[in-house]
């Protein structure tokens, strides 16, 4: 086993929002628990998977590892050293280890800039490299994602959804990042795109032996990737434990509705009888809810079976993650 | 397909001038298909293969200035037969060499016209669709019920707005939206993507339509909302018996919902038939475009054993230099060296090699 890269303890982010000018002035604000106490680690040359729903704060977890915006509470070790509080003059020699491949790259590649002027960019700001270096070291990226030097010449808009991937992922890897949080890589991607960018990634990291935390809602693709899997369920983790348990005997009930409700999964039942049973009713959820004990009970399909026990949704006794062996843990009082 | 076409398309091509590039973008080149009454056909493939622009073809709603739209595409009820494209050739003048495109002059105000008055007794009455986006689709300014309501006031025969509230508040529940009453006044911005969906299935099934467009209903939804909506499509597939087109990239989907299946590469038609000939079926039998992009599905194999998935060599096909054999030599891993150069310079036509199974690829041919 490699060394852990990457420890969050009690990572807390709060969203605060204010509604209007009077309660403002009053003080009133109302809070937003986008990620509340979640904690993971994450070991070299290993890939942790983040599932959830969308607005289950994983984004938000990869995006308050980075410092793109600040942690409530909590602690980040990144390499053993306590990232959460440093000074932003000493965070920038760590940015270049630690990279983020955003979800949405219309948006994160600059349409007036040239490829070829992005990833020069990439490498300047944390280099201290001049003319011919940044070239060769440009072509040996381009090597690494597998883009025809041609492109470099292009604007973003001209590129095609894989090939801008790849420029994403060139430009997080021109800094040397040895940690890699990847936001939805292949969302919106073909599933013929969508192999290549996978088998990049693997390939990625294998060879320079990169740790990832991939975040994405397509469950097929991150038991395929992953070596462990945190499953978020309203900003907290609700189960973790190594990819392959997870997705044949989910323990917890929110991770099983998930699961079965792969659409492939059902098509495959479907032939034989039809699987009602975890379609209970599964309406919008809501985080303004004044929530006591587990936040899942209200549309847990166990909760509803064992008559609506009382510690369920009891404030004072909320499930904690806890484990269950084999390094599986799960954060539910009746556990499947 | 022994049961009557709905809609039968033929030869469609539907192309646009690119100012900068001084040429012609073949996004949809020459597609033949047909939907008999009561199936659903899927229409698969990857992103600029032509499918949305099929579709979009089809409902009139093509409206950029240089375009050619030729070809037929012929639509067939109990009250209506018409050729859609019908008279459009009177509004444009195609220059050609060689069959090749090389100018168009176009009456647009005229060309306009024309489509708004075919398209007036059809659109939203025949054939109404479902958009991509249900959240940009759905005007946020307005109540989701009143949207249906103004749908039916437009689209149905229903005269009064009481008579029509009535029936959009059916439809609501119809669409397994819970409590319609209490959503009937709620705004798009108030409802989850899944529920946008939702409403905009009820707005597009509320004129009870002969033909259902629906274009990648479930993209951008979470898995379990996903499952849900192919869940009640797949209801009104049978409660309503509606002719549906469903286009998607999700293979799955496509296999779940539908009867008929075409794969699209490069603006055309690469393989046509039943579900189980297309996309369930061994993979030897099939067009190689179909195989690679099945192979490229993480299956349980891969998934076990954390391995490399099969994917698609080079680049998405060129729609402007169209190559002059098969769409899909560059990248086909099926060559074989008898057929080499029939590939390279010939384009296969989309032939019947078992009943009603149609594919384009010579490897397949004697």
């Amino acid at each position: 086993m490699g060394k852990t890269i990457l420890e969050v303890v009690n990572l807390k982010k709060h969203f605060v929002q204010r509604r209007g000018l009077f309660s403002a002035l009053r003080g009133q604000a109302r809070v937003i628990p986008a990620v509340d106490d979640v904690s993971f680690y994450l070991k070299e040359h290993e890939t942790l998977g983040l599932v959830g729903e969308s607005g289950s704060g994983k984004t938000t977890v990869g995006k308050t590892i980075l410092r793109l915006v600040p942690a409530t509470s909590g602690r980040i070790l990144f390499g053993g050293k306590d990232i959460t509080n440093v000074s932003a003059q000493e965070f920038l020699s760590l940015r270049k280890e630690m990279q983020m491949i955003f979800q949405d790259l219309d948006a994160a590649l600059n349409p007036k800039m040239r490829i070829r002027s992005i990833l020069k960019e990439a490498i300047r700001v944390h280099h201290n490299i001049i003319g011919g270096q940044v070239d060769r070291k440009i072509g040996e990226l381009l090597e690494q994602v597998n883009l025809k030097e041609s492109k470099l010449t292009n604007f973003p808009h001209e590129l095609s959804g894989g090939e801008k991937r790849r420029v994403g992922i060139a430009r997080a890897l021109a800094v040397g990042a040895r940690f890699l949080v990847a936001d939805e890589p292949t969302s919106a991607l073909d599933v013929s795109i969508q192999a290549q960018v996978i088998n990049l990634l693997k390939g990625l990291q294998k060879n320079l032996g990169l740790s990832y935390l991939f975040i994405s809602h397509d469950l097929r693709i991150v038991e395929l990737v992953s070596h462990k899997v945190a499953v978020m369920y309203l900003g907290k983790i609700v189960e973790m434990g190594l990819a392959n348990r997870i997705a044949e005997a989910p323990r917890h009930p929110y991770t099983h509705v998930l699961w079965s409700s792969l659409v492939e999964k059902e098509s495959r039942e479907a032939s034989g009888t039809s699987s009602g049973g975890a379609s209970a009713d599964w309406g919008v959820f809501d985080f303004e809810r004044p929530y006591g004990g587990c936040r899942f009970a209200p549309r847990c399909p166990v909760y509803q079976a064992r008559g609506r026990p009382e510690i369920c949704i009891n404030p004072s006794t909320e499930p904690e993650l806890h484990d269950i062996g084999e390094a599986h843990k799960v954060a539910c009082h009746f556990p499947l | 397909m022994s049961s009557v076409p709905i809609l039968e398309i033929e030869n469609l091509r539907t192309y646009f001038y690119a100012k900068s590039k001084q040429a012609f973008i073949r996004a949809v080149d020459g597609v033949d298909l047909q939907i008999s009454r009561g199936e659903t056909l899927g229409l698969v493939g990857e992103s600029g293969s032509g499918k949305s622009i099929t579709a979009l073809s089809i409902m009139g709603l093509i409206t950029a200035e240089p375009g050619v739209i030729s070809g037929k595409i012929e639509f067939k009820t109990d009250g209506i037969q018409t050729n859609l494209l019908q008279d459009l050739e009177n509004y444009a003048q195609v220059k050609g060499r060689d069959g090749q495109v090389m100018e168009v002059r176009k009456d647009c105000a005229g060309w306009q016209k024309h489509v708004e008055r075919v398209m007036e007794k059809i659109r939203g009455k025949e054939i109404s669709m479902i958009f991509q986006n249900p959240r940009s689709s759905l005007n946020p300014f307005i109540p989701i019920g009143k949207q249906v309501t103004e749908a039916l006031l437009l689209n149905s025969g229903i005269k009064t707005r009481r008579e029509a509230k009535a029936q959009a508040l059916y439809w609501l529940e119809q669409v397994k939206i819970d409590s319609p009453r209490l959503r009937f006044d709620s705004y798009p911005y108030g409802l989850s993507g899944g529920m946008c969906q939702r409403a905009m299935i009820a707005m597009a099934l509320a004129s009870e339509p002969s033909l259902l467009i629906a274009d990648e209903p479930t993209t951008g939804l979470d898995a379990t909302i996903q499952s849900k909506i192919v869940g009640l499509l797949q209801e009104l597939k049978w409660t309503f018996n509606v002719t549906t087109m469903l286009i998607s990239h999700d293979i799955e989907i496509i296999k779940r919902l539908s009867d008929s299946a075409a794969v699209m590469y490069g603006g055309t038609v690469m393989e046509y038939g039943s579900v189980r000939d297309v996309l369930v079926v061994d993979l030897e039998s099939k067009h190689p475009y179909t195989a690679a992009l099945l192979a490229s599905i993480p299956s349980e194999r891969h998934i076990k054993e954390k391995a490399y998935l099969q994917s698609i060599e080079g680049d998405v096909l060129d729609t402007i230099n169209t190559p002059e054999g098969c769409r899909f030599y560059a990248r086909c891993n099926r060559v074989t060296d008898g057929i080499r150069e029939k590939c390279q310079y010939h384009e296969p036509d989309l032939r019947e090699i078992s009943p009603g199974h149609y594919l384009r690829c010579w490897l397949y041919f004697d």
